[in-house]
């Protein structure tokens, strides 16, 4: 499969996305996706208007973005060792644990839309509620991702392990837990983008602090590039936490690498 | 392991009936046993909701159609745009050169702080609804189908390679027929975040959906009220419908996948 080879270079494989990032946003800013939208200047900001909300109100911005990046982030984590916890008895005990994980796809499939009223009527309007949001729904992702990782195993190795007499603790801590380590950092790239779309939506509701309630309340005011600065504030909490688990990952599973 | 193995229909009918049991119990512990206050906002009986839920049958149904439609609506646009795109980027390499960060970028990104700048720009009636279910189910679709083609057997593709196979019947006969299951682990992915997503813009102001319902039940019955419960209920019973829906479809497009997946299990 011979194809042109400049394409496989390493320099295009860089450049061309920035290029194309370059590109795009000054496409953005001189009209462009205006006049292909049909959107009007006030409904739409540009780039510079959106950069101009940063240089100017940082402050309010990091404020807002610590909240909501905090309640993700607790969040995350509890529903991250639940889930995990739910995955284990559920592979512990195959013959009934499988419906804990029949009930974990429910609850996967419950919009966080709904969910929402239902822990601010149960934690009230602070921080609480949005914790609870995040940590229902990486839970769920958690556990299923990890069931997976514990009971999939490599072929024939359960029947290795049991030729050998293993017991079902040693079966779980030798051949178990380390073929579900990749599962986990699947699992937790999923999960991050997740909790912080979680908070989110849960802070559009009934809050009074947040990216999620601020977008909503700047919008209504009409500050439509304060509204993208928000945005683009969740975006890169976003990024920045999919990025550290793809280096611990790295870190975490070189031995796997030759399976993956 | 060997132990006479229990139907799962079985386990799961026990673990829904556990549910509800233990929904039950706590819902009367709230009450008689430790008191809390205002014990309607936090828990109710499961059996009341449910009643009420039939009760308001088919004023539910319609509510949740109208969601049910319109994130459908969403949910193809924004699978076949997520297939288009895979597929160019799988048939062309400086495409995927371009494109690939920015995808994978943007499912880090997460998209429903869209919602109220879509909603800004387009309102509350159904183009909205479409236009942000497309939006989230465009990004699992395609990273999901991508790498189904990428993770296709390059042995099978160099033998079509050395018998001058065109590309077009290349992928008619080999790639998209590999790829079809992670098609529909992206399809999973998606469905149940249009409804979501639909619900958000019809909680942010619209006239008709289950979103809509369950506001009005929070205005006129407030949040203890078993019209909201069951409103919540009817929204749930979507989400879960919805992912039903795709697996339906999956279990009749590719039959033999199912089946070696059993196989490989037993």
């Amino acid at each position: 499969m011979n194809k042109s080879s400049w394409i496989d270079k390493k320099g295009f494989r860089i450049a061309a996305p920035i290029v194309f990032g370059i590109l795009f946003v000054l496409f953005w800013q001189f009209g462009g996706l205006h006049w292909l939208l049909h959107l009007r200047a006030y409904d739409f900001p540009l780039p510079t208007q959106i950069i101009d909300v940063f240089a100017t109100q940082y402050a309010v911005l990091w404020k807002h973005t610590v909240i909501t990046a905090t309640e993700a982030l607790v969040g995350l984590i509890i529903g991250s060792v639940l889930g995990f916890g739910v995955a284990v008895l559920a592979s512990w005990f195959p013959q009934w644990g499988y419906g804990g994980l029949a009930l974990m796809s429910a609850i996967n499939a419950i919009p966080t839309t709904a969910m929402a009223p239902i822990m601010n009527n149960w934690f009230g309007r602070g921080m609480g509620s949005k914790i609870a949001v995040v940590i229902f729904f990486t839970m769920a992702a958690m556990a299923i991702n990890t069931y997976r990782g514990l009971t999939v195993l490599p072929p024939f190795s359960l029947d290795l392990m049991k030729s050998y007499n293993a017991t079902k603790k040693e079966i779980f801590f030798s051949l178990r837990l380390p073929n579900c380590v990749p599962s986990i950092f699947t699992a937790l790239k999923v999960t991050t983008t997740t909790s912080m779309l979680s908070a989110i939506i849960a802070e559009f509701f009934s809050s009074y602090a947040g990216l999620g309630f601020r977008v909503n309340s700047v919008l209504q005011e009409g500050k439509n590039a304060d509204g993208w600065a928000y945005i683009a504030c969740s975006a890169i909490v976003g990024i920045i936490m999919y990025m550290i688990v793809s280096v611990v990952e790295r870190r975490v599973t070189k031995w796997h690498a030759s399976q993956r | 392991m060997e132990k006479k193995p229990v139907n799962r229909k079985i386990v799961i009918a026990v673990w829904v009936i556990g549910v509800f049991l233990v929904w039950e119990f706590a819902a009367f512990a709230i009450r008689h046993i430790l008191p809390i206050d205002t014990p309607d906002t936090k828990l109710p009986y499961f059996h009341g909701v449910v009643i009420t839920f039939f009760q308001n049958f088919m004023d539910l149904a319609a509510s949740s159609w109208v969601t049910f439609i319109n994130a459908g609506r969403g949910f193809l646009i924004g699978t076949a745009i997520g297939c288009v795109i895979a597929f160019l980027m799988s048939w062309s390499k400086a495409i995927e050169k371009i494109a690939f960060p920015y995808l994978i970028t943007f499912q880090m990104i997460p998209v429903l702080g869209l919602a109220p700048i879509v909603y800004k720009l387009v309102g509350g009636g159904d183009e909205a609804k479409v236009a942000i279910s497309a939006l989230i189910s465009f990004f699992p679709v395609a990273v999901n189908l991508l790498d189904g083609f990428h993770s296709v057997d390059v042995q099978r593709r160099e033998l079509l390679y050395s018998y001058a196979t065109k590309k077009p019947i290349t992928y008619l006969k080999l790639m998209i027929p590999s790829a079809l299951p992670q098609l529909f682990t992206g399809m999973k992915i998606a469905a149940p975040r249009t409804i979501t997503a639909a619900i958000l813009i019809e909680m942010m102001g619209s006239t008709a959906g289950i979103g809509v319902k369950i506001l009005y039940a929070l205005y006129y019955n407030g949040a203890g009220s078993l019209l909201f419960w069951s409103c919540i209920l009817a929204a749930a019973i979507l989400g879960m419908l919805s992912s039903v829906v795709v697996s339906l479809v999956e279990r009749i497009v590719i039959p033999w996948e199912k089946a070696m997946l059993k196989k490989g299990e037993a």
